[in-house]
């Protein structure tokens, strides 16, 4: 295996909204065995809420630069500081004046640009790699998954590892644990509204309302996804958007680690499946 | 919309060609891949990215950062990842995004929408405490958003009655949830908080 050891990078959701999808990325890299050294104090990527190009290098430049000094590569599964701290590592490496720059501001933002920002979807599949993880699982998933990547996996193209309408690395993930894939083309990539939910939740419930509605006419039996954006608004929010459009979904959305740790033979509890708000006790039924 | 040539502002589209993300905008050929794709345009047909592109090369800035569309972009990108001329679309709206900021701070127009509020009350909880804290956020936000305490702390309640709810019966938030015993009332703060401040003044000094 060509990774043993990664800095890790939680993200701002994985403190509250998101905390089943951090407890399930732990677990998941300990069975793997890959040691995941948490960014120490790590902070917050600006999100998409940071709109400032300058402000985003600068932020990221902080957790960046702790990364390197242990000389990792450093991880995260949240889809928006995987874009922020990519972005920050590409303008950061080509441009040595502003890296002079945003040292001067505090020497702990001093970068040079030697590590590589992964998120966890990427780290699996071209990393780890489908062959290693085949050889730790002991469970079948054996479900109907509809799988979402959301927006920033495979856009914009200058951070993307995936394709940005068709991406296939969580398809192969999902047939490798035992699960199929319902035909969900369409909205894999549609965005899910998340950063409009504070300012125009009418927009964004319609945007998940259209996500929910089509993995359900399609069959699944939950929605996988690598976000925790995607996850606040899909799950979390989804009995506001219920009630709102006056819709019945009770469709489960799960993290894509929560799927894996199953098919790896971890415990529902440390995988943090009691903690997604839609019930997820269906989906523990068809692990054998 | 009829264009009054004497209004045209020939600079505009410079403005925006000087801010990263923005340096590839006259490249537009003006084939509404980008409008297409959008999942906005979906649901508002009136919302047109190409166009907003348009004027803006025309130089109608008035028109363009007073335009209310700016704010309702989700900021997914899918127009940049199909612009065959490589714009990048996404990034072009923020900076005319953040012009239009500029533009109401100097008191040459008025923006309709609360986005720049919730941004701003964002970044506030990051740079107090180097991350993002959602009470403090909200309780910043809303009580501006709504114009007064009391209206704010209403519609507060009315977003985050069933939510916050959800969230502390899953342990997420809430007293005895999560890691701590008052996980997500509390910030979560780091120690480095002088670097956050060294970095939003940097930010702040490098925007005059
Ligand atoms: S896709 Fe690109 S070239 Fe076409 S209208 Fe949009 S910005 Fe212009
Ligand atoms: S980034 Fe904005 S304009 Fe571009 S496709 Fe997404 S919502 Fe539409």
């Amino acid at each position: 295996m060509s990774v043993e050891k990664l800095a890790y990078l939680p993200g701002c959701p994985s403190e509250a909204t998101a905390l089943e999808q951090h407890m399930s990325t732990e677990a998941v890299f300990e069975k793997l065995g890959v040691e995941l050294v948490e960014v120490e104090e790590w902070n917050c990527c600006g999100a998409a809420e940071a709109e400032d190009p300058n402000l985003v290098y600068a932020l990221n430049a902080r957790n960046l630069a702790i990364a390197e000094k242990d000389n990792l590569d450093i991880m995260t599964p949240c889809s928006i500081c995987y874009y922020n701290l990519a972005r920050t590592n590409n303008a950061l490496k080509a441009n040595e004046e502003l890296r002079a720059e945003i040292k001067a501001i505090d020497p702990s933002l001093e970068y040079n640009g030697t590590i590589t920002p992964k998120h966890v979807l990427d780290v699996l599949m071209n990393d780890i790699g489908p062959e290693e993880i085949k050889s730790k699982l002991v469970k079948k998933v054996e479900l109907k998954v509809a799988p979402y990547y959301g927006c920033y996996l495979g856009r914009p193209p200058e951070t993307a590892f995936d394709d940005p309408d068709d991406p296939v690395l969580m398809d192969q993930l999902i047939e490798l644990i035992g699960g199929e894939n319902v035909p969900f083309s369409a909205m894999k990539t549609k965005c899910c509204g998340g950063p409009l939910m504070m300012t125009r939740g009418d927009l964004a419930f319609e945007m998940a309302r259209k996500i929910l509605e089509r993995a359900k006419n399609a069959g699944a039996d939950c929605i996988a996804l690598a976000c925790p954006l995607c996850g606040m608004m899909l799950d979390a929010k989804q009995p506001d958007v219920e009630k709102a459009l006056n819709v019945k979904f009770e469709m489960p959305i799960v993290y894509i680690t929560q799927l894996l740790g199953l098919a790896l033979g971890i415990d529902s509890k440390k995988l943090g499946l009691q903690k997604n708000v839609v019930d997820t006790k269906k989906i523990l039924e068809k692990v054998v | 919309m009829p264009i009054k040539t004497w209004e045209l502002d020939p600079n505009f589209k410079n403005e925006i060609l000087n801010e990263q993300g923005g340096e590839h905008l006259t490249a537009c050929y003006q084939c509404s891949t980008c409008t297409l794709g959008c999942p906005i345009t979906e649901l508002v047909p009136s919302y047109n990215p190409r166009k907003i592109i348009q004027m803006s090369l025309l130089g109608m800035r008035t028109e363009v950062l007073s335009n209310p569309d700016l704010w309702i972009c989700a900021i997914c990108q899918t127009c940049t990842a199909r612009c065959p001329q490589n714009v990048v679309v996404g990034d072009v709206l923020a900076v005319i995004r953040r012009l239009a900021e500029k533009a109401e701070e100097a008191g040459e127009i008025k923006i309709e929408s609360p986005r720049p509020l919730f941004e701003t009350a964002f970044l506030h909880t990051v740079e107090k405490y180097g991350r993002l804290y959602d009470i403090g956020l909200a309780m910043e936000y809303y009580p501006k958003r709504e114009g007064s305490f009391v209206a704010g702390q209403k519609a507060m309640m009315n977003d985050y009655m069933g939510f916050g709810m959800r969230m502390f019966l899953k342990g997420k938030m809430g007293p005895l949830g999560g890691h701590g015993l008052f996980k997500g009332l509390l910030a979560s703060k780091i120690k480095q908080r002088d670097v956050m401040e060294k970095i939003f003044k940097w930010v702040e000094e490098k925007e005059k």
